[in-house]
């Protein structure tokens, strides 16, 4: 095990494939020479040269139509959009072309693509480069949607939606690429679906992802340690697939459930996870389902006025504390 | 020193405190054993874990406490041993308030005082349960799911299935008599077989079984086993083996029953009934059995009975269990109606296997042969299946028993 960042896990993932397979391609602005904005690309261009590490114009439906038309002709290209916020100038190509054509084409078309992008809070860039839009995302049938809490996760889950045949979004939270975290040496492969039970518990189940996941965490312990609560902790990790059999069992055993999401509250993907534990197991709850979500409003630059608006591990745990009774 | 109700398991909050071997005023050693304390599911002698003198007992024997409780005080407690308060983990916190440091968030109260969750509705349903009877210990005394839970823990003589039979009333050793007072295993297995009896309709069903193709792999590679695992290598996990086969087929055999459905599980957690020196009947786990080998399966099950024997058991290792085998084999029992380990589907007892004569055909020929034979006998829940598929159930673990090359599953 080596310890890396969450960028050098990036790095590590895109390497690892791109060595395996010399159809993965990668494309974006500012990816190559300068190594991304998030310097999380860094030493790629280096190694795999200009034809198959190339910087793009700024335009992120041209780089989207490259990639498409890049995985229709065989190959299987990463795409970078900088900010997620900018997948917004994208949805025609990703949700009309990319996510149907499969279905179109009568199964003839794979897209096997993946379309990296920085999403998220917490690192002052005001309401145009700071939103968490997993939810959006999510939204969109045939698409799969990714997002990892830890380097671990960012190599082996992104070098599983490299190996996909199909088209994947994946999230990486720009406020965790500094953070640090063991990962596995040589190659690994984790499996897109699958959430992880990331801390036991029998009182309550927090459901989160990405930035939210540590936050759960801090939140958990402290819980346990100045409330006595016992809380468990499910990383969500991908919400399409989405793992319900781990979120279920989790729920069914401690009863209670909270979900701590990033995105803003109305429509966010906690809402869906509601619903599906409303219909599937009611007769287990003790409690009304919680959901701690950023609040349905544009988010701040301003360094106080973030922190309050996206879920932090003081709100969960005194949202928990007072909701568990 | 305070001697404090200790942690058995991570699943268990209380438990009953069944025997003091020391009485006020004993000199104790700290590896005296001081008492005895048991739940629903294990028995557990726990030591002094001090020197000094038993000055006072606060629980007396007989008595439901909860984990963390003071039990005794133990006064001149030498300084090397380890005192039993710090040896266990403490009792669950009580809520210490905001802290210092948390941020003024302010909740909209929602008055809940009235109002039972829905998982509150379906354990009262189930068990013919009132609100009123049970105590929420909840904000404004709203009723938690663990207060329901607590009070089924607690009140199972006020449940409503059959009360445990109560010893004889005034009955005293003497008179030619002698009175056996129940231990508290005692107790805990009449309780379960009456409910079990009560609450599930029992069919028996039996098939007898030629053993002659185990007893090739046993023959191959029993003196062997014997030499290196140190005890035999019985039918038992062989049956066991093909018992988890069969349910691949029949996964209903292999479920819960709960109110008006089954729950059927893809994993076979398979208990394996313990008798304890006649002391008592315990059923630990074989967890994940159908994804065990036969061997696998034997060395689990020996290593099971013999941490039952040892009192060593914990309670997490009682839990799950989705299909039980009662084995009675030993005795020489000719077939045995077990009676079904709720809230499962299905029990098998395995009875003696001897040499019988037994008509086989060779060539087209009827022929007597000597073969290894025992019954194997299953007493189904009739709510959950009928007899036709327990029945083609019981024909496939025979089929797989009498089929099955079995030399090379174990070689």
């Amino acid at each position: 095990m080596a310890e890396l960042t969450y960028r050098e896990a990036v790095i590590e993932g895109i390497a690892q494939e791109m060595r395996r397979d010399e159809k993965v391609v990668f494309l974006g602005e500012d990816i190559g020479k300068a190594g991304g904005v998030f310097k999380a690309t860094v030493g790629l261009w280096d190694e795999f040269g200009d034809l198959r590490v190339r910087d793009t114009p700024i335009s992120e439906q041209a780089i989207l139509g490259a990639a498409m038309g890049a995985a229709m002709t065989g190959l299987r290209p990463i795409a970078e959009i900088m900010f997620s916020d900018f997948l917004a100038v994208c949805w025609d190509i990703v949700t009309n072309q990319i996510a149907k054509s499969r279905y179109m084409t009568g199964g003839q078309v794979d897209l096997p693509l993946v379309i990296r992008t920085a999403n998220g809070g917490g690192a002052r860039f005001g309401a145009q480069h700071s939103q968490s839009v997993e939810n959006w995302a999510m939204m969109i049938p045939g698409i799969k949607v990714v997002a990892p809490s830890t380097p671990a996760d960012v190599k082996g889950l992104l070098a599983a939606a490299i190996r996909d045949p199909d088209p994947v979004i994946f999230f990486e939270q720009k406020s965790l690429y500094a953070t640090k975290g063991e990962v596995p040496d040589g190659e690994h492969v984790d499996e897109i679906g699958k959430a992880k039970v990331v801390r036991e518990g029998d009182d309550v189940t927090i459901l989160a992802l990405a930035l939210m996941v540590p936050r759960a965490l801090e939140a958990a312990e402290r819980l346990q340690a100045e409330a006595g609560i016992s809380a468990s902790v499910v990383d969500i990790r991908s919400l399409v697939p989405l793992d319900t059999q781990t979120i279920l069992s989790q729920v069914k055993k401690t009863a209670r459930v909270v979900t701590v999401e990033e995105n803003p509250r109305l429509c966010g993907w906690g809402a869906e996870i509601a619903s599906i534990i409303a219909e599937e197991c009611f007769y287990d709850l003790d409690m009304p389902i919680v959901r701690i979500t950023t609040p349905h409003i544009p988010l701040s630059s301003a360094d106080e006025l973030e922190d309050a608006m996206i879920p932090s591990a003081d709100r969960i745990f005194e949202t928990v504390r007072q909701e568990v009774d | 020193m305070d001697v404090i109700m200790p942690q058995m398991g991570e699943t268990v909050a209380e438990g009953t405190l069944t025997v003091w071997h020391k009485k006020v005023g004993d000199t104790v050693n700290s590896s005296d054993i001081l008492f005895e304390i048991g739940t629903d599911k294990v028995e557990m002698e726990v030591p002094a874990l001090a020197d000094g003198v038993l000055t006072e007992i606060l629980v007396e024997a007989g008595e439901t406490v909860v984990v963390g409780t003071k039990l005794a005080v133990i006064e001149g407690a030498g300084e090397a041993a380890a005192p039993v308060a710090e040896k266990t983990e403490a009792p669950k916190a009580a809520p210490a308030g905001p802290a210092a440091s948390t941020p003024a968030v302010e909740l909209p109260k929602r008055d809940r005082s009235m109002k039972l969750s829905p998982v509150v509705r379906k354990l009262l349903a189930e068990n013919n349960l009132s609100h009123t009877d049970i105590t929420g210990t909840g904000r404004d005394g709203r009723i938690k799911r663990g207060d329901v839970l607590e009070y089924l823990k607690g009140g199972a003589a006020t449940a409503p299935t059959a009360p445990i039979p109560a010893e004889a009333p005034g009955a005293i050793s003497g008179e030619g008599i002698t009175v056996v007072p129940f231990s508290y295993r005692r107790k805990m297995t009449a309780e379960h077989m009456v409910r079990s009896k009560a609450t599930s309709p029992h069919v028996l069903q039996a098939v007898e079984v030629d053993f002659s193709g185990v007893n090739k792999a046993r023959q191959a590679i029993g003196a062997d086993w014997k030499r290196r695992e140190g005890y035999s290598l019985t039918y038992l996990p062989f049956i066991a083996k093909a018992v988890c086969s069969a349910i691949k087929e029949f996964p209903h055999i292999n479920g819960h029953i709960e109110k008006d459905h089954l729950v059927v599980f893809d994993r076979v957690n398979l208990a394996m009934a313990v008798d304890l020196n006649f002391e008592g009947l315990v059923a630990p786990v074989i967890r994940d059995a159908d994804l065990k080998a036969v061997t696998e399966i034997a060395r689990a099950t020996n290593e099971l009975a013999r941490r039952a024997r040892a009192n060593e058991l914990t309670p997490e290792e009682f839990a799950n269990a989705t299909y039980t085998i009662s084995n009675n084999g030993s005795f020489g029992t000719l077939i045995t109606a077990p009676i079904i380990n709720q809230p499962q589907v299905a029990i098998l007892s395995t009875d003696g296997i001897t040499k019988r004569p037994l008509v086989i055909e060779q060539d087209g020929e009827d022929l007597i042969a000597i073969r290894p034979v025992g019954i194997l006998a299953q007493s189904f829940d009739h709510r959950a299946i009928d007899g036709s598929y327990s029945g083609a159930f019981m024909r496939r673990v025979k089929e797989i028993l009498e089929g099955k090359n079995w030399v090379e599953a174990v070689s």
